[in-house]
């Protein structure tokens, strides 16, 4: 047995600057520079570097620590908040392992800290012990926590040995003994009953403590603190539940200061984003769609219109675990939001999930990265300009020209990969079969002359029975084509169309109207030439 | 030419080796190199009366004339060719259709960004398109004006992943911009149009190459060269485009258009009347 324990000694701090940077949309940076200390009780517990700075120091009282530093950010510690950011780093250690279990706390009010690894098995995969330490310092990366990671030979040992600096890295039974020996005594917690006691005790380290008589440290400090010694030095079975992964995603991220803005919200979605991510990493699966709720401000909803949250619900083509394509859809969806009321509360919640091989890395740019980049870029364009923005055409079998073609929405996932498939190719395969049938008519060659540019009619004057464009006689080159449809709906059309040719030589479609005009009579005046002009040769 | 390199080398040629040379069969008269033409070292370098050449790849224009006048000898990839023309309509896409049609028969996707009017699907299948494979962005009716428009186009240069993008600007674009987008035009790997309007010819452009078009009368297209790696044209150049007319509809225009005779045009509109 190996395990890896991975301790986060800053997470309750880090897990409310998550919240905190939101506020206002200041910088991450101007974040970090900021004091920050957290209460319980009206004691600080924890300070960050800013803080240490200017004295303020656990243990201070609240107006102390105001005094000291006016422009402190005072949260409540809350081990809730903790135990929902540290759940994603388990998370993305089940990616490695599937035995992963979260060491509780010593003290029973506090939240878990430390997520233990078994990963014995997972070794020879992963390339040995430093491949496999690298790849987890990489997957939790972008979660934002200061880790410190330890390996030993029992759970209970690697624990404690992850709380000192620098953590030890013991492969062996033999090797993780030495190092608790030499642990220092106050690793066994505070909170613990008799600890203040055990460390004015004289004892400097734990090879200390276990060399005095078990019965009178069991008398003194408790049967508990022996059990946990011998787990720790693998003298007494440790048995640990692995950690099991919710089958729905869903997390929550309370705003430190309201969000007025999409732009503050996107912080606070960038943060439950990589924990989406790190559960899906867990199982090796890739997001469909997911949605951000937005919970709004309760006083706010003075109409009943306000909705309780907005809900922005992203559907992607393709199915996809990449933290930067997934935020770029989110920013450019918050982008278009208009929020309704001040949002207090972000939620993202994720069921339909595709589980999948990875596809395969490329060295070279190979056809199969060209159609994922095309299928990001289309959802790109698609997310920030609305599906309706990006078209393509389609060609309809109809006479009439204005209704010969029609737009479709382009679907992300099949675009510019219509040739791969068995259509695709069918389709290449004709095309090079009629260019080589050379001198034969093709397919394009017999249909009829169709100008690029089409316009809805408009009406042109006539002078001398000739019609006008731009107040200058229209030549007609070619024609009459006669189109007669539409009689089965209510567009009925009978036109002769013309090509002419305009005063600067370009190449215009028009039409005279054969059938008797029902119009007004003022307009009859106006165009009672007929003429109308449809299109332009491009 | 001859001389100088000569005398220049004589003092600097060792003693040892100009002993034996009388003697020695295969002693090398000059030892600099001959000098090369400077256009030949770096396919950056032309000399002023040359055409410019394209250090990556050129696509062919598909009209041999153009060819000829383009550096290179075909549209350039990697940069945003400038086209100007007075209105849609003079003949614009059945000039560029060659290269893309080259490019969705490679497989790759052809874009169209803000096409000035409604596209005719069965006139672009005609020029050789595979028109469902076309995809087509419109952003002009968006709510803020002009900010999408440049935006897609860029995401699309950039990515590398187009094959070819014939694009609409919008009227009035500061240089900056478009500079922007000549420099996500580095990604591409294919041509890229953009298409404006004819009053631009005025103001100066960070393309390479500026074209203006002109209808030329019936499938003709006059093509003005404004600026291009080399000297500049002074004659417009004269393309026959794919036809739209039939011959003997050609053939009329001809007789009527070109030899404008009074009565021979009086005949031919009292046919139609």
């Amino acid at each position: 047995m190996l395990w890896i324990a991975l301790h986060l000694p800053l997470l309750s701090l880090e897990s409310f600057e998550a919240m905190l940077a939101v506020a206002g949309g200041v910088e991450q940076d101007a974040v970090a520079a900021r004091p920050i200390a957290l209460l319980e009780a009206h004691r600080i517990v924890s300070t960050n570097a800013a803080a240490r700075a200017l004295g303020v120091k656990p243990g201070l009282k609240r107006a102390t620590a105001l005094a000291l530093a006016p422009q402190i950010v005072l949260g409540q510690a809350d081990a809730g908040r903790d135990a929902a950011a540290l759940l994603p780093v388990a998370h993305a250690a089940l990616a490695f392992t599937p035995s992963v279990s979260l060491q509780p706390a010593s003290v029973s009010a506090a939240a878990a800290d430390t997520v233990l690894l078994e990963v014995q098995a997972s070794l020879r995969y992963f390339g040995g012990l430093e491949r496999l330490r690298e790849a987890i310092f990489a997957a939790i990366r972008p979660l934002g926590h200061v880790v410190q990671m330890a390996s030993a030979a029992t759970a209970r040992g690697a624990a404690l040995l992850a709380r000192i600096e620098p953590p030890a890295q013991c492969a062996d039974l033999a090797t993780t003994r030495l190092a608790l020996e030499a642990a220092p005594v106050w690793l066994l917690g505070p909170g613990r009953e008799h600890w203040e006691a055990l460390q004015g005790m004289g004892l400097r380290n734990l090879g200390d403590l276990l060399s005095l008589p078990r019965t009178g440290l069991a008398r003194r400090f408790g049967e508990a603190m022996l059990v946990e010694l011998d787990c720790a030095f693998g003298r007494r079975a440790d048995p640990r539940e692995p950690l099991v992964l919710p089958p729905a995603f869903e997390s929550k991220l309370e705003l430190f200061a309201r969000a007025d803005t999409t732009e503050q919200v996107l912080h606070g979605a960038s943060v439950l984003l990589e924990r989406l991510i790190a559960w899906l990493a867990a199982q090796h699966a890739f997001v469909r769609r997911f949605r951000l709720l937005m919970h709004h401000e309760s006083r706010w909803q003075h109409s009943e219109r306000t909705p309780q949250a907005t809900t922005l619900e992203i559907a992607l083509a393709k199915p996809s675990r990449d933290s930067a394509h997934l935020l770029v859809l989110l920013r450019e969806r918050l982008m278009q939001l208009q929020l309704p009321a001040p949002t207090l509360e972000l939620c993202l919640q994720a069921e339909d999930i595709a589980k999948r091989a990875p596809p395969n890395a490329e060295l070279f740019a190979a056809a199969q990265n060209e159609q994922e980049g095309l299928t990001r870029l289309v959802e790109r364009l698609q997310s920030r300009l609305g599906a309706g923005r990006v078209q393509r055409l389609v060609s309809l079998q109809d006479h009439r020209p204005e209704r010969a073609s029609a737009w479709r929405e382009a679907d992300a996932a099949t675009v510019g990969g219509g040739r791969s498939d068995a259509m695709g190719e069918s389709r290449m395969a004709r095309a090079t079969s009629a260019d080589a049938v050379a001198g034969l008519p093709t397919d394009a060659a017999r249909m009829a002359q169709r100008p690029v540019w089409m316009q809805p009619a408009e009406p042109l004057a006539e002078r001398g029975s000739r019609p006008l464009l731009e107040g200058r006689p229209l030549q007609l080159l070619s024609g009459p084509e006669r189109i007669e449809g539409g009689w089965w709906d209510v567009a009925l059309a009978g036109r002769d169309y013309f090509i002419a040719e305009a005063g600067d030589g370009a190449l215009v479609w028009i039409y005279r109207e054969r059938l008797p005009l029902s119009r007004s009579t003022k307009e009859e005046e106006l165009f009672s030439s007929g003429w109308f002009l449809q299109g332009r040769f491009g | 030419m001859d001389t100088v390199p000569a005398i220049v080398s004589a003092p600097l040629r060792p003693p040892a080796l100009a002993g034996p040379s009388p003697g020695g069969v295969a002693a090398p008269e000059r030892r600099i190199p001959e000098r090369r033409a400077p256009e030949t070292l770096h396919p950056g370098l032309w000399l002023g009366h040359q055409l410019g050449r394209s250090a990556a790849r050129v696509v062919a224009s598909g009209f041999a004339a153009l060819d000829a006048e383009l550096p290179g000898g075909g549209w350039p990839r990697r940069v945003l060719s400038e086209l100007l023309l007075p209105h849609p309509g003079v003949g614009e896409i059945r000039l560029l259709a060659p290269p893309l049609v080259a490019a969705q028969r490679a497989g790759r996707l052809v874009m169209i960004f803000d096409p000035p009017a409604d596209l005719s699907a069965w006139a672009l299948a005609r020029l050789g398109f595979d028109v469902e494979q076309l995809l087509v962005v419109s952003t002009r009716s968006s709510i803020v004006p002009g900010s999408d428009s440049l935006w897609a186009l860029e995401q699309a240069l950039k990515s590398g992943h187009v094959g070819g993008v014939l694009a609409w600007l919008p009227a009035r674009l500061r240089a900056e911009r478009l500079r922007r987008l000549q420099l996500a035009a580095h990604n591409h790997d294919g041509p890229a149009f953009v298409l404006r309007e004819l009053a631009e010819a005025a103001r100066p452009t960070a393309s390479p190459l500026r074209i203006s078009l002109h209808a030329g009368g019936a499938d003709r297209l006059r093509v003005h060269v404004l600026k291009r790696r080399g000297p500049p044209l002074e004659a417009p150049l004269q393309l026959a485009l794919p036809a739209v007319l039939s011959e003997a509809a050609l053939r009329r225009w001809q007789t009527v258009v070109r030899e404008p005779a009074q009565s021979l045009r009086e005949a031919v509109f009292v046919n139609f009347s």
